[in-house]
C-alpha cells in the first residue's frame, strides 16, 4: 500500500520528464551557424546587446540597427572615407533651396518601390514627416523636423497638418521652414528621416514597428521575422533601386552578455564582434595571429568628456574648473585604458566633423598649474568631490577610478558614486547630477548637433552643465540661422573657444577609434562615418 | 478539498492587489523617468515634457493607478511604455514558453540527480561516494550561476565543440541553460533527501522493517523514502515556482528569451505596465506553486486533510 506512493511520484517525475523532453523538443531547429550558407543563401549573423523594440525609427532615438537597413531617406549621409561623410541623393534624386534657405524642394526618384510593391509618391514623405509631428505618435524623435513651419502647432495637437509641408505633384515635395536651419539636409539624413508607405503604415497601425509583415521600407532589406529579446532576422529586398544587396539574411541576435558574444564570435557562431562590448579584449585580438589581420577599425565622430555641474560649488568658479581641465593626463587614460586607439580631445566637436576647429591649443597635464589654480581660488587644500555613473559600467568606472586618483594628486578628493541607470538620468535632467563622465557622437555632421546639443539654455540643465553665458547662447542660437557655411563655422569655433578655453565648461578627454573584429568570410566591412555600432549593411559581402 | 481550493484561491486576490499597490506606488517613488529613459543620452527637455504629457504620465498616481487595474480587470494588462506599441500580454505570453521550457528541463534535472544522490549519500553515510556527492552538492549550491555557465560555455562550446554557446532556437541550446540552472537546485534536493532520510532512518519503525527481515532496499523505498519527502517535496514545489518566474542570469548568459528578462528590462526602463504585468503573472505562479504543494502533501500523507 505504501509503496504505491512512492511509485506515484516517480511516475509523476517520469510524466514531467516526458513533458519537458517533448517541449524542448518541440523547438524547431532553425538555428544555423553564423555565415553559413544552405542552399546558397548568404547570412550575416551580428549581435545586439538589447532588444531594439521597435523599428519605428519615430519611436527611439538610439535602436537605429534595424531602420538604417530597412528604410531609406530623401537626403543620405554616404561614408566617403573613415570618419568622413558626404550628404547624396537618396530618394530625392535632387533639391532645390531658395535663396532666404527656408524652402527646400524635393525632386524624387521614380519607380522607387516600397516592400509592399507601392511606388514612393511624394505623399508618402508627407504622411511620413506629419506622422512624426502628430501628438498621437509619441514620437521621441521631432528634434530632427521641428524647425518645419508648422510644427510646433502640430504637435501641440492645435493643428490638423502641418503647414510647412506641401505635395507639388507625385515626385515633388515642397518642405518650408520656420526660419532658415543650415543643417536641415544633414537632419533628413539622420535614421529620424526615414520615409515609410502612408497606405502600410495606416493599415499597420499599432502593429507597424513591431510585426515584421506590417513594417514597410523601401530600404535594401526587409524585416521578416522577429522573435523578441532572442533575434530579428532581416532578408534581402531583391526590387531595390539601387540594386539587390550582396547578403541574402542578416540575423541579429540578442545577447546581453558580452562574454558570450566573444565566445560566440570565436565558435564562429557570430561574424561580426563589436570591441566597445568587451575592450579589455583588444590587446588579445591585435595579438592574435588568428584575428589580428581580420580586425576592422574606424574614427569614431565622437568625444569623450566630463560634464561640470556649475550650480555645485565650487565649480561656480571657473579657476577650479579650469584646474581639473589641467588635472588630467589624457595621453595616459588612451594608452593605459584603451590601449592607444585614441587621440587627445582639445574641444567638444570630433575630428571628421565639419566645421571642426584643429587648431585648438589643446589643454596640457599641468598638476602644478591646477595647484595653483585651486590655491587662486581659494582651496588650497584643494576639496571633497563627487563623479557620479551608473552602475555596472566598467569602462566608466575605469577612466573614473583613474581620474580620481590625477584629481588626489592636486589634492581634490573625488568620491564615486555609482548610481542606478534610472536615478542617474532623472537626476541628471533636474540639472543636479554632480561631475559625469560620458560621450557623444555625431548624428549629423553639423556643429550644431555637438555645441546646441549641450550648451543651449534648457539642454544645458538636462545635461546637468548648468552653463549659462548670455553671449554664447545667443551666439548658438544667431549660428542655427546662418546660411552662409563658413561663417557660421567660424562662429561656431569661436562659440567652442570660449565654452572650453574661457569658461571651462566641458572637459575635454579624447577620440576613440572603434574597433570590430570580422570573420574572415566577411568582405567589405566599414565602419560607419559617425563610428556607431548600428550601420547599414547594405554594401557587405559575404565570400562564397 | 474543492472547497479549500477554491478559499485558497480567492484569498490569493488580495494579495494579488496589494502588491500591485506596493510596485506601482514604489516605483513612483524611487528616482527614475521613463520618458527620460527612453531617451537618455538623447534627451530633449521639450520632447520629454510633451511625450509625458501624451502618455498621461502626469496624472496622479493614484488614478494612474485605477486606469491600469480596470484595465487589467478586463485582460488588458496595457502596453510597455519602452517597447512602444508592444502588449504585456502579448510580451508575456510569447516569453513564457521559453522560461517553461528551462525551467522543466532545470526541474527533471535537479529531481534525477539530487533525489537519487540523496538517497545514496544517506544510505551509504561517510562513504566516499557520499562525500562525493555532497561535495558536488556544496560546489552546485555555492557556484555563482554566471561562473557555471561562463565555464561550461568555454568547456563545452569553446573547446569540444558540442554545444551552442547561447542562442534559443532548439533542443541542443537548452541543454547548457537547464545543466546550470538544475545544478544549484539539484544540489539542494540532494542535501535536504539526505538529511532527511537520515533522519527517518534512524526511527523505530525502520528498525522493525528490517527487524522483520525486509531487504535493505524494501526498507529505504518502501518505509523511510516516503515519510521523508514531505520537506523534500515542499522545497521542490517553491523550487518550480521560483524557476518559472525567471532565471534572470542564466537567461542573460545564454541569450534566452525568457519571462525574467523582460522583467529586468522592465525595472531598468521604469516601465510600469510591464513591470506590473510579469509582477502579477509571477505571483500567481508562485500561489500556485504553493498550492500544488499543499495538494501534494495530502497526497503523501493521508494524515492531512484539507477541509
Amino acid at each position: 500500500m505504501k509503496s504505491r506512493y512512492v511509485k506515484k511520484i516517480f511516475v509523476l517525475m517520469t510524466v514531467l520528464s516526458l513533458v519537458a523532453s517533448l517541449l524542448a523538443g518541440c523547438s524547431s531547429g532553425s538555428s544555423k551557424q553564423a555565415g553559413s550558407q544552405q542552399g546558397g543563401e548568404k547570412t550575416l549573423t551580428i549581435a545586439l546587446t538589447t532588444d531594439p523594440g521597435t523599428a519605428d525609427v519615430q519611436l527611439t532615438t538610439d535602436a537605429y540597427f534595424i531602420p538604417l537597413n530597412i528604410y531609406d531617406r530623401l537626403v543620405e549621409a554616404v561614408t566617403t572615407a573613415p570618419g568622413k561623410s558626404e550628404l547624396k541623393p537618396g530618394l530625392a534624386e535632387r533639391w532645390d533651396i531658395s535663396s532666404d534657405g527656408k524652402v527646400y524642394t524635393f525632386h524624387l526618384r521614380k519607380g522607387v518601390k516600397f516592400h509592399n510593391g507601392e511606388e514612393l509618391k511624394a505623399d508618402d514623405v508627407l504622411y511620413t514627416f506629419d506622422r512624426m509631428l502628430d501628438p498621437k505618435t509619441k514620437a521621441l524623435n521631432t528634434d530632427f523636423l521641428d524647425m518645419i513651419a508648422g510644427a510646433k502647432d502640430r504637435m501641440e495637437g492645435k493643428a490638423d497638418s502641418t503647414s510647412g509641408l506641401k505635395v507639388i505633384d507625385d515626385y515633388t515635395i515642397q518642405i518650408t521652414l520656420t526660419e532658415p536651419f543650415a543643417p536641415f539636409l544633414a537632419c533628413l539624413a539622420t535614421p529620424a528621416g526615414s520615409i515609410y508607405n502612408r497606405k502600410a503604415t495606416e493599415a499597420a497601425g499599432t502593429d507597424f514597428g513591431v510585426k515584421p509583415e506590417a513594417t514597410v521600407g523601401t530600404g535594401p532589406f526587409k524585416l521578416s521575422g522577429w522573435t523578441f529579446n532572442s533575434e530579428v532576422v532581416l532578408t534581402a529586398n531583391k526590387d531595390y533601386f539601387l540594386g539587390k544587396p550582396d547578403i541574402d539574411k542578416i540575423v541579429a541576435k540578442v545577447v546581453p552578455d558580452a562574454d558570450t558574444q566573444r565566445m560566440m564570435f570565436e565558435n564562429g557562431e557570430l561574424d561580426v564582434f563589436d570591441c566597445d562590448n568587451a575592450l579589455s579584449q583588444i590587446p588579445y585580438f591585435t595579438k592574435s595571429d588568428k584575428w589580428k589581420n581580420q580586425i576592422v577599425s574606424g574614427p569614431r565622430v565622437g568625444t569623450y568628456y566630463y560634464a561640470i555641474n556649475e550650480s555645485i560649488k565650487p565649480f561656480d568658479d571657473v579657476r577650479v574648473r579650469k584646474a581639473i581641465q589641467y588635472s588630467i593626463d589624457r595621453q595616459l587614460l588612451i594608452d593605459r585604458l584603451y590601449y592607444g586607439i585614441g587621440t587627445v580631445a582639445k574641444g567638444i566637436m570630433a575630428p571628421g566633423l565639419a566645421g571642426y576647429n584643429p587648431d585648438l591649443p589643446g589643454i596640457p597635464y599641468d598638476p602644478a598649474k591646477a595647484k595653483e589654480l585651486l590655491k587662486e581660488a581659494g582651496y588650497p587644500n584643494g576639496f571633497n568631490m563627487t563623479i557620479a555613473q551608473i552602475t555596472d559600467r566598467p569602462n566608466t568606472l575605469k577612466i573614473n577610478e583613474a581620474v580620481q586618483a590625477m584629481l588626489n594628486d592636486v589634492g581634490i578628493k573625488a568620491e564615486i558614486n555609482q548610481m542606478d541607470e534610472a536615478a542617474y538620468f532623472a537626476t541628471r535632467k533636474e540639472g543636479k547630477l554632480p561631475m559625469y563622465q560620458a560621450d557623444w557622437s555625431a548624428d549629423f555632421n553639423d556643429p550644431d548637433n555637438f555645441i546646441y546639443t549641450f550648451f543651449a539654455p534648457r539642454n544645458s540643465v538636462a545635461r546637468s552643465f548648468n552653463y549659462a553665458n548670455a553671449q554664447v547662447q545667443a551666439d548658438l542660437e544667431k549660428a542655427r540661422v546662418m546660411t552662409n557655411m563658413d561663417e557660421r563655422y567660424k562662429l561656431y569655433q569661436e562659440i567652442e573657444k570660449k565654452i572650453v578655453y574661457d569658461d571651462a565648461a566641458w572637459v575635454p578627454l579624447f577620440h576613440l577609434n572603434h574597433l570590430f573584429v570580422v570573420q574572415p568570410k566577411v568582405k567589405n566591412f566599414k565602419v560607419s562615418w559617425n563610428g556607431w555600432s548600428n550601420m547599414p549593411y547594405y554594401e557587405v559581402k559575404i565570400e562564397q | 478539498m474543492i472547497g479549500y481550493v477554491l478559499k485558497r484561491i480567492l484569498t490569493s486576490i488580495p494579495v494579488i492587489i496589494g502588491i500591485t499597490v506596493i510596485t506601482f506606488f514604489l516605483l513612483n517613488v524611487v528616482p527614475g523617468d521613463p520618458v527620460v529613459l527612453m531617451m537618455k543620452e538623447h534627451i530633449s527637455p521639450d520632447v520629454v515634457e510633451r511625450v509625458k504629457a501624451e502618455m498621461h504620465l502626469n496624472d496622479p498616481v493614484y488614478l494612474r493607478y485605477i486606469k491600469y487595474m480596470w484595465g487589467a480587470l478586463h485582460g488588458d494588462l496595457g502596453t510597455s511604455y519602452k517597447l512602444k506599441n508592444r502588449k504585456v500580454l502579448d510580451l508575456i505570453i510569447d516569453a513564457f514558453p521559453n522560461t517553461l521550457k528551462l525551467s522543466l528541463a532545470a526541474v527533471l534535472i535537479a529531481w534525477a540527480v539530487g533525489i537519487p544522490a540523496g538517497i545514496v549519500s544517506a544510505i551509504k553515510q561517510y562513504s566516499f561516494i557520499d562525500n562525493f556527492f555532497m561535495g558536488f552538492a556544496l560546489l552546485g549550491v555555492s557556484m555563482p550561476v554566471f561562473w557555471s555557465a561562463l565555464i561550461m560555455q568555454y568547456i563545452f562550446s569553446m573547446k569540444l565543440g558540442l554545444l551552442p554557446v547561447s542562442g534559443f532556437a532548439g533542443p541542443k541550446y537548452i541543454i547548457m541553460p537547464a545543466i546550470v540552472l538544475g545544478w544549484s537546485s539539484a544540489a539542494s534536493i540532494a542535501r535536504l533527501t539526505r538529511s532527511s532520510l537520515l533522519e527517518v532512518i534512524r526511527a523505530d519503525y525502520i528498525r522493525t522493517a528490517r527487524a522483520k527481515g525486509l531487504k535493505e532496499w524494501q526498507v529505504v523505498f518502501h518505509h523511510a523514502l516516503k515519510n521523508s519527502m514531505l520537506p523534500v517535496v515542499t522545497i521542490m514545489a517553491i523550487q518550480i515556482a521560483s524557476l518559472l518566474s525567471g532565471a534572470v542570469i542564466t537567461e542573460s548568459v545564454f541569450g534566452i528569451p525568457g519571462i525574467g528578462r523582460l522583467s529586468v528590462n522592465a525595472i531598468q526602463n521604469r516601465d510600469m505596465p510591464l513591470l506590473q504585468g510579469t509582477l502579477i503573472f509571477t505571483v500567481v505562479l508562485v500561489i500556485l506553486g504553493n498550492l500544488v504543494a499543499d495538494i501534494a502533501y495530502s497526497y503523501l500523507d493521508p494524515r492531512i486533510k484539507y477541509e
